[in-house]
């Protein structure tokens, strides 16, 4: 077994690698590296399950840490991947209400009272220490922030980016705080990839916003059919 | 003041004199060569400024004392300030050398003048470099003050020796959080040294000028003042970074084979930092003035998180 201390510091510079994927995640306008910095959060992920797994021992750790890679390291990545190629779009410069600048800074003020909120709340649970503390701030601020990408960009597969990167946030809480049942685990990762799949249906209109989509459609002659019959 | 101090405050003004240009045409020669261009010759910035140290000095006629005293007050700053920042033997801190407060006062002095002999020759360059300076600075000053006052909630002290000695004890990365700090000092080097996506210092473009807007008046040693102190500048802030994250080498006994040692360490160290700032300024294009705040925005974030991160833990 490896060192209790040198596992602990380990995990601090995931999390601190954790946090400027989110930044870089929320602010950066350029949709190549999105999907990139996004498989480095889940690999990320992966380190601090293996991690976790070699401080507490429980062999749920290691399959979520084996699920997640091949989902959302290789799969996931690698179906927006294909998906970019096609649409050929290669910048996100629209924005509903927030422009990157501002998200940033309300992200900060969010884990300010995230973690307000949960330094009074997580000493009563099992999970006490500030690791664990950090680890249950750092997952809601990831589910919020990723829940700020979705909604404050315009482009939809942005929106599924940040979704994404939302469900990071609910299995880092997971691993931190309460134990999720493996199998919640494994259902969340099925839908993940049958949403990626779906996009990977639509992506004829993916390059649009959301408002113009239906319009796409018709302009690609895709929904002339459906409506004749 | 002791004998060692004293041998310090000479040794450390020595080694940034010597080495600053080095490291503005090490960022000059990667740039170049991500390009695919053969550039300068790396002690370029050497010849550049004897050069326009033997050349006379010529003033506009509607210029007044601050464009005579300008250059050395700037250099005077910064060279004051250089002695605040370690670069290869960190003695006891004496007075007030070392606190950051003072620090970011003397910065702030040098780039009062600098602005002031903008606006001081009467040309409209000048007066619009000075004051697209004047309003980057005043986006950019909260972040720096927001990412020292990170500094001293990590390491617990205003004392830039203390910072140094309590990283130089403990090696590598004393703590993860230094991470972010690296990276919010590193924009902070490439906004106050004007480097690409805030200014181009290659350029004498009217749209596009800031810093070059502001000496484009100074002539002959003047000059070679003023760009000798922005070299200053970038390498202190640059010893800064390098000594807070990896601190190996330098030396806290004043002995000649390990500051020799030290001065290897950071001229290597600095090299390599001095490359990377080429490389980020080569992947990077100019942004728009009004989309600068977005650079700062990621600097005062991290600095705040690992403010936020220290109250809490």
């Amino acid at each position: 077994m490896i060192d209790t201390a040198i596992v602990i510091g380990i995990i601090r510079i995931l999390f601190v690698c954790i946090i400027i994927t989110a930044a870089y995640i929320i602010s950066t306008r350029n949709l190549l590296s999105v999907v990139s910095v996004y498989a480095l959060q889940s690999l990320t992920l992966v380190a601090i399950a293996i991690s976790l797994f070699s401080l507490e021992g429980s062999i749920v750790l290691l399959e979520i840490a084996l699920v997640t890679f091949f989902s959302k390291v290789i799969i996931i990545p690698y179906f927006i991947a294909t998906i970019q190629e096609k649409i050929r779009i290669k910048r996100d410069i629209e924005f509903h209400y927030l422009n990157p600048t501002s998200s940033l800074l309300l992200s900060m003020v969010l884990m300010l009272v995230i973690y307000m909120a949960l330094s009074k709340i997580v000493p009563e649970t099992p999970a006490h220490n500030s690791l664990f503390l950090f680890g249950a701030v750092l997952g809601i601020s990831l589910m919020l922030m990723g829940m700020m990408v979705t909604f404050s960009r315009k482009r939809a597969i942005t929106k599924v980016l940040g979704f994404l990167s939302m469900e990071n946030g609910v299995l880092l809480f997971g691993m931190f705080v309460t134990e999720l049942p493996f199998i919640i685990e494994f259902l969340i990762i099925i839908d993940l990839i049958i949403l990626v799949i779906l996009t990977a249906v639509l992506s004829v209109g993916i390059d649009s916003t959301l408002e113009d989509y239906h319009k796409r459609l018709h302009q690609f002659h895709l929904l002339k059919d459906s409506e004749e019959n | 003041m002791n004998l060692d101090f004293f041998i310090y405050l000479v040794i450390n003004t020595l080694v940034v004199v010597t080495i600053s240009p080095l490291f503005v045409s090490l960022t000059k020669k990667v740039k170049a060569k991500t390009q695919g261009r053969q550039g300068p010759p790396i002690f370029q910035t050497y010849f550049i400024l004897i050069k326009l140290l033997k050349k006379e000095v010529i003033y506009s006629p509607n210029s007044s004392r601050i464009m005579r005293v300008t250059p050395f007050v700037t250099m005077a700053a910064l060279l004051v300030a250089a002695l605040f920042v370690p670069l290869v033997y960190l003695p006891e801190p004496q007075g007030g050398i070392g606190n950051i407060i003072l620090f970011l006062y003397l910065i702030a002095l040098a780039r009062f003048f600098m602005a002031l002999a903008g606006l001081d020759a009467g040309s409209s360059f000048g007066g619009m470099g000075s004051s697209r300076e004047m309003s980057i600075s005043a986006i950019i000053e909260p972040t720096t003050i927001i990412v020292f006052a990170a500094l001293a909630f990590v390491f617990k002290t205003l004392n830039i020796f203390d910072m140094f000695a309590s990283t130089a004890a403990n090696g590598l990365l004393e703590t993860p959080t230094l991470i972010l700090i690296a990276i919010s000092l590193f924009i902070i080097i490439i906004v106050e040294t004007s480097r690409i996506p805030v200014d181009n210092p290659e350029t004498h473009l009217e749209l596009t000028m800031i810093h070059e807007g502001m000496i484009l008046e100074q002539s002959g040693r003047n000059l070679a003042l003023l760009e000798l102190s922005a070299a200053v500048k970038m390498t202190i802030l640059m010893a800064l970074l390098i000594n807070l994250i990896v601190p190996f080498g330098l030396t806290t006994t004043l002995t000649l084979a390990g500051i020799l040692i030290a001065l290897v360490a950071f001229v290597v160290k600095g090299s390599i930092l001095a490359g990377l700032i080429g490389l980020f300024e080569s992947s990077m294009a100019k942004k728009r003035f009004f989309q600068l705040p977005s650079l700062f925005a990621m600097a005062f974030f991290f600095s705040t998180l690992i403010i936020i991160m220290a109250v809490f833990s």
